[in-house]
């Protein structure tokens, strides 16, 4: 002998269809609130989508960086390189790698052909590197293992190193010369890019670094180009699927071991290097987290107090439903039901608004703002609880009138 | 068989520091059947006495035994499907739902009783039919006459098929005719074997009964 919830919801709408001005004032603190949760949502919908989109294209999540520690006190002792010695050591300890990229490095190098020339980073690499950062070749191929076992004379173009020298001719077997060694172009990488909000000093492609490396066999560059230069930083890539932070943990007790325990080198994940970036636009997520607070604590309040009005407006018509029979669980549904159909009504229009005005803030904030499907159920569920929450103590008021006072009510 | 027996019902209200006493030992027995008026005038406890036979209150000391179940302890939601089930009430301002169409207030029991939307519809249309309503069922209680009005109230009341209707000044808003009219119906119902108590102080309305109990501060006084 229940009052059906498809009985309510009818009740319920004809309450909210007849009292149609007190409802839509109800609304309106509601429509704000989701409408900032909606901001809120998408700030951070947005910022996931970008910083992970920006990890990728740097060769993604499952990547683990070995680099000098710059909190080190070098003037105790120490160097922050690796001998290739300890780099095998490291390779052949670690588990569930799928690529281990050791890498030397020469800054300001001068990479030439014929008359043309360009400043450029080049980097002695392995062949994971492509694994990586997720490198993909324009032309060529990349370095392969026949290369770093026989020192060959080979060069892999970044593609504005290319574009620079090359113009329209294909630079595929031309020879190159950088620090007097000739080296033959065996390939040319895709250019990467990831375009910065806003047009403040970093905006464009903040990738274009990348593109103006050229890469050669580690062996080669160590023997032939460069003999000063040692290894000092290495990139990990973790078998998709296995535990980033067990493998990071490894590297690091490894590291520590090899130095004898000097705290020489940093061992980075990608995972927490995205945490940062995530950190950075956290204030902005606050801020709008507040606005939705505020706008539902108010909206709530007003339900709160438009639904004991609306109890004691029609407290003879409670009384009459008890009075034919209904239980105190049948009204207080009733005005719950009520309640929450108006939030829930005010949170439909709240994501229509949320949505309207999303490009707004993004222009405005200078962020990228991702709307979501899931965004809608939050939405809906922020709403309909907000109905919940500040619409039980007018039900529960309403569920215990006394029928005999309640119908003797003016 | 007795379809109403109280035995020494006592009612006390408390107002703060006075307490008052406003029914002092009822014992009234009513026949499955019967047409009782309970008569009395104001301050005289019929109110009280009223509201407890019909549920929608408690004794404080006392029992009730309605149908032969002792009603008098039974929590709230025990007395709520008692109501609903066993007792139709007919006001003197009707106390219909001034935004559901006439249809739509005399199913109210019966959404109570969990009954289905289709068998509600069915059962509200037959009694509506049966005091002459059937063409105003999407009315508006507003857009009907008092007599009308009152009549949708009786509809009510007995779509439940209850054990008691229990009317309370039920032509007391009403012109004569209308009024009449109203009386007209109970005593049909009666006819057809409904047991009915009216709370009148009109000696009018209170003749067309079988029997008039008289209570006056707080007692019944005249028991035939």
């Amino acid at each position: 002998m229940a009052i059906s919830l498809a009985e309510s919801v009818y009740i319920g709408l004809i309450d909210v269809s007849t009292r149609k001005v007190r409802t839509a004032v109800t609304l309106f603190g509601i429509v704000l609130g989701v409408m900032s949760i909606m901001v809120v949502l998408a700030i951070v919908n947005g910022m996931n989508e970008v910083t992970l989109d920006w990890m990728q294209q740097r060769g993604g999540l499952n990547k683990i960086q070995i680099s000098m520690n710059w909190d080190y006190d070098f003037s105790r002792g120490g160097e922050a390189t690796f001998s290739m010695r300890e780099v095998d050591y490291l390779r052949s300890q670690l588990e569930d790698v799928e690529a281990f990229n050791p890498q030397v490095q020469a800054w300001g190098s001068i990479v030439q052909f014929r008359d043309s020339d360009f400043e450029t980073s080049a980097m002695g690499v392995y062949p994971d590197l492509q694994k990586v950062e997720d490198w993909e070749l324009e032309k060529g191929r990349f370095i392969n293992l026949d290369d770093i076992r026989n020192h060959n004379n080979v060069i892999v173009l970044g593609s504005t190193v290319a574009e620079n020298l090359f113009r329209n001719r294909n630079p595929l077997g031309q020879y190159v010369t950088l620090n007097k060694q000739q080296l033959m172009v065996i390939g040319v990488l895709k250019s990467k890019y990831w375009k910065n909000q806003g047009d403040g000093a970093f905006s464009g492609n903040v990738l274009e670094y990348m593109n103006r490396q050229v890469f050669l066999p580690l062996s080669t560059m160590i023997a032939k180009v460069n003999p000063n230069l040692k290894v000092s930083s290495i990139e990990i890539k973790v078998l998709p699927g296995k535990d980033i932070s067990k493998v990071k943990r490894q590297a690091e007790d490894l590291v520590l071991n090899i130095k004898r325990g000097k705290q020489l080198f940093r061992v980075s994940s990608a995972q927490e290097e995205m945490q940062m970036m995530k950190k950075s636009m956290v204030i902005f997520t606050v801020i709008f987290f507040l606005i939705a607070m505020i706008s539902l604590l108010v909206g709530g309040i007003v339900i709160t107090n438009i639904m004991l009005a609306s109890v004691k407006e029609r407290t003879r018509e409670i009384g009459v439903r008890i009075a034919v029979g209904a239980r105190g669980k049948d009204i207080l549904i009733q005005f719950l039901v009520q309640t929450m159909l108006i939030t829930t009504l005010g949170g439909v229009f709240g994501i229509f608004a949320g949505i309207a005005i999303l490009d707004v803030v993004a222009g405005f904030l200078d962020i990228t703002l991702k709307a979501a499907p899931n965004m809608i159920w939050v939405a809906l569920l922020v709403s309909a609880s907000t109905g919940l929450i500040f619409g039980i103590g007018p039900a529960y008021k309403a569920s215990k009138l006394d029928p005999v006072k309640a119908l003797m009510e003016d | 068989m007795e379809i109403i027996k109280t035995i020494g019902l006592i009612k006390d209200y408390d107002l703060g520091k006075v307490k008052v006493r406003a029914l002092n030992g009822v014992d009234l027995t009513i026949e499955t059947g019967e047409f009782v008026a309970i008569m009395g005038p104001s301050g005289s406890g019929k109110s009280t006495l009223m509201h407890i036979i019909g549920c929608l209150d408690s004794p404080t000391e006392g029992d009730y035994y309605l149908d032969g179940t002792l009603v008098s302890k039974m929590s709230r939601n025990e007395l709520a499907a008692i109501r609903n089930a066993k007792i139709g009430f007919v006001f003197q301002s009707f106390h219909l739902l001034p935004h559901l169409n006439i249809l739509k207030n005399v199913e109210l029991p019966l959404m109570y009783a969990g009954l289905s939307g289709k068998q509600r519809s069915l059962k509200a249309r037959e009694i509506l039919d049966s005091v002459g309503l059937s063409d105003r069922l999407k009315h508006k209680p507003g857009e009907l006459s008092g007599g009308q009005r009152q009549r949708v109230a009786i509809a009510r009341a007995i779509v439940n098929k209850p054990s008691i209707v229990l009317a309370d000044e039920p032509t007391g808003n009403l012109d004569s005719t209308s009024g009449g009219d109203i009386l007209e119906i109970f005593e049909r119902l009666h006819r057809q074997g409904n047991t009915m108590i009216i709370v009148t102080h009109d000696a009018a309305v209170a003749a067309r009964a079988d029997r008039i109990v008289q209570i006056h501060d707080g007692r019944i006084e005249d028991g035939d």
